[in-house]
């Protein structure tokens, strides 16, 4: 039994005009305990909706929970009450936010927002083990002179030490599934690597699983068990790692792969681009969402939403043309 | 910081100097002074009694003149009768009125209490009101509440103080008579025991106390909403989500501090507001407080009044806005002056 399991998920929003479009539709996968899931996609592909809504954190009233169900631990949380749910924020689930310079409170120290989710969970420890756990926490997230670090404010730390206190925070309880939400993506590249390390390294420490949502290709595949591709609110391709980025079927992540420059690449060759635009949330086609970019198009392609086939290597795609177009 | 505000207090002194020097400066050269009153007083007086003057006319002697000039200290130049007065007024002398002949700090202090009252009152009354409805309007944004309130206090906003008194005048004190007409206390104040005298203060103060209230509640409440709102929506109230907390408790534990902010940095200046006074409300509730004081000696040019009230409300100006400093740095920790940003 999985840890996690999202079922035909659906996020909608209002629109300025009333109407209430999908920006995720029927997503479903899972996360094994101790298991990391990568979920890719370009940017409005609806990753982070995906995300938000397992712990209900969407912004209100815009958006919400349209359709699936979530089941955690054998626990439908979907369905739970709003102070089941509380419980279980912070505590078995942990998000961390893709930008650390606003997610922390500006006006509140360290040791206080460290604090404040043990004081959630634990209400009954004393105050001293609230702090020497707040302690132990920044010196395991690698932040060094830790004791003088509590009494700081988010602003006198940089990018990098503040996305450290997020993850101290989020750990705080020993969730059992961390939901890393672009964690690297507000940082700049050195710190990026130190940061994958650090929660890879963390994540083995605690033996909780993962669910990290990045666009960062080359980055998830070094990273996670299993990988999800987004496109316009759907999974296109989900599977073992090592075979959607080695072996992928879908039209949209062989361009991903190939648009990667490689190392090997020649200096200044021109970057590989996909043509065309993601389709408006307003006008949706009413086959596959891809059909207007790919390059192998048929017209079966245009007129209905493509299946989700399994294929041999236990790897999910949505494509009516897979099997043809395979490399 | 502290260097920071030593400096801010060391500064108070030139903006005081300048700011007193001006107005003094004009005083020298409006028409219509003291002398020139007197003037004109004497040649009414001689017009009517003009058989007991043997010399044609009310004229002054040049002797009389110079005499005149030098008792209202317009004998010597501008400058050194400025540092004269300035002299007078550190060792807390600040002149006599020469409209009444009593001491001007006599005249003032008499006033205190009445705008200190209305002042205070107002003060208090406004934050009690617009931080909680801020709140309110904020947190049910879009609701039936949010709108009617947003609607009443635009409107007392839009019409004028002297409007709302003298419609309030004519509706609760001339049309129902429930309140009284004007002024501060009843004639047979002294007579009435302890609780009478407060109702009869408070009845008195009911009306000029709504004209003096109704345009201040906008600019405070739709700051405060305003305010939180932009914090409700912050990343980092999602993060409080996620950690566990209720709305409500996120609410409490994060926004409404943060919210506070600009709301506190507002009250330093708000501190001169006390011994302000509208002198249009104190005149259509016939109220002698600091406004009406301040109008009529501009008027009747009774200048060591006029640099008397200029003096105490300057200083509470320049004071106020220390004091918003103090308050911001109190609140924000990201704010620490005069240092470098990032140390």
């Amino acid at each position: 039994m999985s840890l996690l399991s999202v079922q035909e998920l659906s996020v909608s929003i209002l629109s300025d005009d009333g109407a209430a479009r999908e920006l995720v539709s029927k997503v479903s996968f899972d996360i094994e305990a101790g298991k990391t899931l990568g979920l890719v996609g370009e940017s409005g592909c609806g990753k982070s909706l995906t995300a938000m809504s397992i712990l209900d954190l969407l912004p209100k009233p815009q958006a919400r929970r349209s359709h699936g169900k979530l089941i955690f631990n054998g626990e439908t949380i979907s369905t739970a009450a709003p102070s089941r749910l509380r419980q279980i924020r912070g505590k078995n689930i942990a998000v961390i936010f893709q930008d650390p310079m606003t997610a922390l409170n500006p006006v509140q120290t360290v040791a206080q927002q460290i604090i404040e989710v043990l004081n959630i969970h634990f209400p009954k420890l004393s105050r001293r083990k609230h702090r020497e756990r707040a302690l132990e926490l920044l010196h395991e997230v690698g932040i060094p002179a830790p004791e003088e670090r509590l009494a700081v404010y988010p602003h006198q730390l940089s990018g990098g030490m503040r996305q450290r206190v997020m993850i101290a925070m989020a750990l705080a309880c020993e969730p059992d599934l961390l939901i890393a939400d672009e964690p690297t993506t507000a940082l700049d590249v050195t710190i990026q690597a130190q940061i994958v390390r650090l929660l890879k390294r963390l994540q083995e420490k605690n033996g909780m699983a993962m669910l990290f949502i990045t666009h960062d290709l080359a980055l998830v595949s070094q990273l996670s068990d299993h990988i999800a591709v987004m496109y316009a609110g759907k999974i296109a391709e989900y599977g073992p790692a090592k075979d959607v980025f080695s072996k992928p079927c879908h039209p949209y992540t062989q361009s991903l792969i190939a648009a990667l420059p490689g190392i090997n690449s020649p200096a200044k060759s021109p970057l590989l681009a996909l043509e065309g635009q993601v389709p408006a949330i307003e006008n949706m086609p009413p086959g596959c969402r891809f059909a207007n970019r790919c390059r192998h198009v048929a017209n079966i392609c245009h007129t209905e939403i493509p299946q989700q086939d399994v294929n041999t290597n236990a790897t999910m795609v949505a494509c009516h043309r897979w099997k043809e177009i395979k490399q | 910081m502290t260097g920071y505000f030593v400096r801010r207090f060391l500064l108070i002194i030139p903006t005081f100097i300048g700011i007193t020097l001006l107005v003094f400066a004009i005083t020298r050269v409006v028409p219509g002074g003291p002398i020139e009153r007197l003037m004109t007083q004497i040649q009414l007086g001689g017009e009517t009694g003009s058989l007991e003057r043997s010399q044609g006319g009310g004229t002054l002697s040049d002797e009389q003149m110079e005499e005149l000039k030098r008792y209202y200290g317009f004998d010597k130049p501008m400058l050194s009768s400025y540092a004269i007065w300035l002299k007078k007024v550190l060792q807390f002398d600040l002149g006599l009125s020469t409209r009444y002949q009593d001491p001007v700090w006599q005249i003032i202090k008499e006033r205190f209490p009445i705008s200190i009252y209305y002042g205070l009152t107002t003060l208090i009354l406004t934050y009690a009101v617009c931080i909680p409805l801020g709140l309110a309007k904020g947190m049910y944004h879009g609701s039936a509440l949010d709108s009617w309130s947003s609607a009443v206090v635009f409107l007392g906003y839009a019409l004028p103080s002297y409007v709302i008194g003298i419609a309030l005048i004519s509706m609760f004190a001339g049309y129902w008579d429930i309140f009284p007409l004007g002024g501060f206390i009843s004639d047979n104040y002294d007579e009435l025991t302890l609780w009478g005298k407060a109702s009869d203060i408070f009845s008195h103060s009911v009306l000029p106390l709504i004209a003096y209230l109704a345009g201040s509640f906008a600019v405070t409440t739709l700051m405060m909403k305003n305010s939180l709102m932009d914090n409700l929506s912050a990343d980092y109230m999602r993060t409080a989500t996620a950690k566990g907390l209720s709305r409500s408790e996120s609410v409490r534990g994060h926004a409404l501090r943060n919210s506070l902010i600009p709301v506190a940095t507002s009250f330093g200046s708000n501190i001169s507001l006390l011994l302000g006074g509208s002198f249009l409300i104190e005149t259509i509730f016939n109220i002698d407080g600091i406004g009406l004081l301040g109008y009529e000696a501009i008027i009747e040019r009774d200048y060591p009044i006029v640099m008397g009230i200029l003096v105490i409300s300057s200083l509470l100006y320049l004071l106020g806005n220390i004091l918003s400093d103090i308050c911001v740095a109190l609140v924000d920790p990201r704010i620490r002056f005069g240092e470098r940003s990032g140390s």
